[in-house]
């Protein structure tokens, strides 16, 4: 009942396009969301609604309130950080951490420090200066140090090198999240936060494509490397996509019966990457073709 | 609930301070030096006709000879005018600031920083309006009276090598509690009087797409100017009112001391007295004028568009 978001047909027009069409979403709390989706999706037109940065047609409660009219009020539960450093580049390290711990009363800046600590940031320098992952590093840290209910993410790790984007998740995981808080996170890179989500939602053109737990999405999708002789009867049992790998055809299927598929080949759980492209695939897709010949 | 809401205006308030810090605190200072140096400069320069500087202490004890009422009135024109730099400049620094203070932030995209704090928008728009109305004046206040206290203490020098007493010649004619209180007033008069000036640039800031200064300037410019081409083309006269002249007029006007009691220069002989510069009793006067309350009902209309825009700006 007391979900951190609620959506009832939520919309939004850009001219003809629509951006968002119609969505339906319930995310509870203690969840980690990924918002997947193409570019122009209306991932970052959904997560604007979500934060009070943009207008929108239909019903939208975050943590029961309205965002497009309690967005300072709002803030107050919810941390955001956007696709690129947006911190204000005129801004020495020390100012924005003074001036965080003034207007944010959840924030704590003994939390902030223990997390820049492991950092080479230092208090005096610019943000102008810092390097971009740097950048990255002190948002983080002062979002952290945010007692929020919900921290959204719009493709945090954005151009940062893989170390980093590895420790950063780690970060998330082992020290900020809990039961009572909820995570939304929109990123390109699949493979990196699918072991972390509780949740997955896919969206393309303002429509949610797939919006499921993980548990579930493990519990109905089946990746089936078929045996070749076995081809033809895998295909009988209509999978709604196949690939060819070193040869090797493999099959997914929706809801498929698993002690079947095991007698036709090997089986699997597909990547959320792998689903992704079964799902929200163009149709000039490879196994597309080979299944249309 | 009142100290949270004061402590935050503040906090922002000094946001504003730490992004701008040259023009608000370098620039004040800058002028303080330079007026400062020019004065030395210029003693300098005076040593090089008259090595033993014996008219400048001429003219000294030809002032200590007046009498109490016209020292002061020498003393205060001085140090008015020596105030006079610092406010035009400050006018200058502050429409500028106020012309990026809502659009900067929408270019460089630090508003989605800023619009993840718990930070209403009309509390970001009225903390802009209180830096540009109080923060700013005080800032170049403080200039001022250090200014002030410098070129007093190089007349106190220049009138003890005159034989003078330094403190009956410069020190208690100036009046300085009173003078200053009165710049300090006059700013805040100066500021309230503006404030549709203020309004409409931040109006501006707040929707421009770009080069805000300029929309700010160039639709009073543009309505002014086809004003004038209508009424030259109907009525082949130039028009009764106008609104690029009008806002020129505002900005030229108000409790500035260069701006106060004109009307004396159209009677023959012009009365010296210390309302020329300014005063308690102009001060008021100018509170009191209908066009000060009309202006405040302007800037009143122009605030809240500027929030509405800000209510709905992201990074674009």
């Amino acid at each position: 009942m007391n979900a951190t978001i609620r959506a009832r047909n939520l919309s939004r027009r850009f001219g003809q396009t629509r951006a968002l069409d119609g969505v339906d979403l319930d995310i509870p709390a203690g969840r980690i969301v990924g918002l997947i989706g193409p570019n122009g999706a209306g991932k970052t037109t959904a997560l604007k609604a979500i934060l009070g940065l943009g207008r929108y047609d239909g019903e939208l409660e975050v943590l029961g309130l309205d965002p497009s009219k309690s967005r300072d009020r709002l803030m107050k539960d919810v941390c955001f950080i956007a696709d690129v450093a947006v911190l204000p580049r005129w801004a020495r390290v020390k100012h924005i951490i003074q001036l965080t711990e003034e207007l944010h009363p959840r924030f704590s800046r003994d939390q902030c420090m223990f997390y820049l600590k492991k950092t080479k940031i230092k208090m005096d320098s610019k943000v102008k200066s810092l390097s971009k992952g740097m950048v990255v590093q002190l948002h983080l840290a002062l979002v952290m140090a945010i007692d929020a209910k919900l921290l959204v993410l719009d493709e945090p790790t954005l151009g940062l090198d893989i170390i980093f984007r590895k420790r950063f998740y780690s970060n998330l995981l082992n020290e900020y999240f809990d039961e009572e808080r909820t995570i939304v996170i929109t990123t390109h890179q699949v493979e990196e936060v699918e072991h972390i989500l509780t949740d997955l939602i896919f969206i393309r053109d303002g429509k949610l494509i797939l919006n499921n737990t993980m548990d579930d999405i493990h519990e109905r999708y089946t990746e089936c490397m078929v045996k070749p002789d076995q081809i033809e009867q895998a295909r009988a049992l209509e999978p709604i996509h196949e690939r060819v790998l070193f040869g090797r055809h493999i099959l997914l299927f929706d809801r498929a019966d698993a002690a079947r598929l095991r007698e036709l080949g090997e089986i699997h759980k597909p990547s959320v990457a792998d689903l992704f492209v079964a799902l929200m695939g163009e149709e000039d897709d490879a196994g597309d073709e080979e299944r249309a010949a | 609930m009142n100290t949270n809401w004061s402590k935050t205006l503040w906090a922002l308030m000094r946001r504003e301070l730490w992004e701008s810090p040259v023009a608000f605190k370098w620039t004040p200072i800058g002028i303080g030096i330079f007026l400062i140096f020019l004065s030395i400069i210029s003693l300098i320069i005076y040593t090089q006709f008259d090595e033993s500087l014996s008219s400048l202490y001429d003219g000294l004890r030809l002032l200590s000879e007046r009498s109490a009422e016209n020292r002061g009135l020498a003393v205060k024109a001085g140090l008015f005018s020596v105030a006079t730099l610092f406010f035009q400049l400050m006018l200058l620094i502050i429409l500028f600031y106020l012309s990026g203070s809502l659009y900067d932030d929408r270019k460089d995209r630090s508003i989605l920083f800023w619009k993840s704090l718990p930070i209403s928008d009309s509390m970001t728009v009225a903390s802009k309006i209180l830096t540009a109305c109080l923060l700013v004046p005080a800032m170049f206040m403080i200039a001022i009276i250090m200014t002030h206290l410098a070129l007093l203490l190089f007349a106190t020098v220049l009138s003890l090598l005159a034989g003078l007493n330094p403190i009956t010649t410069f020190w208690l004619p100036a009046g300085l509690p009173r003078l200053w209180t009165i710049m300090s007033l006059g700013l805040i008069v100066q500021a309230l009087w503006l404030l549709p000036i203020y309004a409409w640039i931040t109006f501006c800031s707040s929707w421009a797409p770009r080069l805000p200064i300029l929309i700010a300037f160039g639709i009073p410019a543009g309505i002014a100017l086809v004003q004038h081409s209508w009424s030259l083309a109907t009525s082949f006269t130039l028009p009764g009112t106008n609104i690029g002249w009008i806002m020129l007029q505002r900005i030229g006007s108000g409790a500035l001391p260069s701006n106060i009691n004109f009307e004396f220069s159209n009677t023959s002989d012009v009365e010296l007295n210390e309302d020329l510069f300014m005063s308690f009793g102009n001060l008021l006067d100018v509170l009191i004028d209908p066009a000060m309350w009309i202006g405040l009902a302007i800037a009143a209309v122009f605030l809240a568009g500027s929030i509405w825009f800000r209510r709905r700006a992201t990074d674009n």
